[in-house]
């Protein structure tokens, strides 16, 4: 409960600053705000993946960004009042789809009959594998799972290339090589 | 009877460690510069995390978990005062000077000279004006104490 | 909540302190006059989430999340690092500005 409400003020003050790069920084520390908030419901595997996308990959990605452009933030040219209104109306569907959800925990909901017990009974005899959430992700949605990562590769090498595209041709190449160096620490 | 003594052991651990970290984030909310908060920061980031771990691996005993602790508490140990350091050097490097008891003095004469906007930036931390103001404040004050903090030092 | 040893309260007053610190440092980096104070409360945040992340494992009763507290600590100093680099080698002029030496 104090996570989320440090979690929704640092919201509200990245929405409120406009110098992008403090930004950033609160955004690495809603990541890992948010991390701690996935600890606290026992789910360590999204706990870990936001710990390492939100605060490591993407600062380091946004600040390959920064690098390209301003550190400010222009006044936006619209009033937000669509854009809240689309927010709320948005927001309200998803809490009205939250009232059918069967309790948090509740080992009778209609998700945990269908192959789950299948998995949690026979995933080590058809697959060896000791943990069950790595059998199911590495074995039996193997495919969907290869498929992910294809895209994911893809979007790297996608955000690679659009961050080292736009230098000018006379920078001297120990600046490049130092930025791609700097590029490619989160990945060592 | 060992066990009761252990239990002591790491409740007084974990409780020296719980009041540093306090102390330590009191620091990082109280302080009033850069410099004078990541030496409130070390603080919780060396005794506070050294004694919570230290009384999370006596409760734990001999095992794997241990190791594990261990491996965290070096690897901050390690990290904390790299950080710092690095952060001090950017900071030095922007231009942001440490507040010098001698220094204030200067400041405040040379600021109502030049430039008004940049003085609040001493008095911001405390103030609670709204968050998109002080922000553009700061940053004109920094930039404002980055060109005056280079002839400073030149003349130092 | 079974399975829990004698150092509970202990734990408990731990993580209150913990959240304490949390919610210092997230004031700290709203409020920080300048980015570094910002860094700073980040690297802060870091240390209170892996030190939350071990003492709710105990908590609990499950030390072994453990390992990922580990991977906490390496991916803050990375943030932490790659921040302050930016920030020294990076060509920012606070807000699009050329430095003025």
């Amino acid at each position: 409960m104090v996570l989320l409400t440090l979690m929704a003020i640092v919201t509200i003050g990245v929405v409120r600053l406009r110098n992008l790069f403090a930004v950033v920084i609160l955004g690495g520390i809603y990541s890992f705000l948010m991390a701690s908030v996935m600890i606290m419901l026992d789910a360590v595997d999204v706990a870990m993946t936001e710990a390492s996308v939100g605060a490591g990959i993407s600062t380091v990605l946004m600040l390959g960004t920064l690098y390209l452009t301003k550190m400010e933030e222009t006044r936006p040219a619209h009033t937000p009042l669509l854009p809240l209104f689309v927010a709320v109306v948005t927001a309200g569907g998803l809490i009205y789809g939250t009232i059918d959800l069967p309790p948090f925990g509740d080992a009778a909901g209609i998700i945990h009959q269908h192959v789950a017990p299948h998995y949690l009974q026979n995933s080590i005899v058809e697959t060896s594998v000791p943990n069950v959430v790595t059998s199911v992700l590495a074995s039996y949605r193997g495919f969907d799972t290869l498929g992910e990562t294809v895209v994911i590769f893809t979007a790297g090498i996608a955000v690679l290339l659009l961050l080292k595209g736009r230098r000018p041709a006379s920078e001297p190449d120990s600046n490049a090589a130092k930025a791609r160096s700097r590029r490619r620490r989160p990945k060592a | 009877m060992s066990d009761q003594i252990l239990t002591i052991v790491s409740w007084l651990f974990l409780g020296l460690g719980s009041f540093f970290y306090l102390v330590g984030a009191f620091g990082l909310f109280r302080m009033p510069d850069v410099f004078t908060r990541m030496h409130a920061v070390s603080v919780s980031d060396t005794l506070g995390v050294g004694f919570l771990i230290t009384g999370m691996a006596i409760e734990t005993g001999w095992s794997l978990n241990t190791a594990r602790l261990i491996i965290i508490l070096a690897i901050m140990l390690y990290s904390g005062p790299i950080a710092t350091h690095a952060l001090a050097q950017a900071a030095l490097h922007a231009g942001v000077k440490p507040k010098l008891a001698d220094n204030r003095l200067k400041k405040s004469r040379r600021i109502s000279a030049t430039r008004e906007i940049a003085g609040s930036s001493n008095i911001q931390a405390k103030s609670s004006a709204p968050t998109k103001s002080r922000s553009r404040t700061a940053r004109k004050s920094s930039s404002a104490t980055r060109g005056k903090g280079r002839g400073q030092s030149s003349k130092r | 909540m079974e399975g829990l040893t004698e150092g509970l309260f202990m734990y408990m007053v731990a993580a209150i302190a913990i959240l304490v610190a949390l919610g210092l440092a997230v004031f700290r980096a709203l409020a920080g006059p300048t980015v570094f104070d910002r860094a700073l409360a980040a690297n802060a945040v870091g240390t209170g989430a892996i030190m939350l992340l071990a003492i709710v494992g105990f908590l609990t009763g499950r030390p072994e999340f453990l390992d990922i507290g580990i991977l906490y600590a390496l991916l803050n100093i990375i943030a932490t690092l790659a921040v302050l680099k930016f920030f020294r080698y990076g060509d920012l002029g606070h807000a699009g500005e050329e430095p003025k030496d």
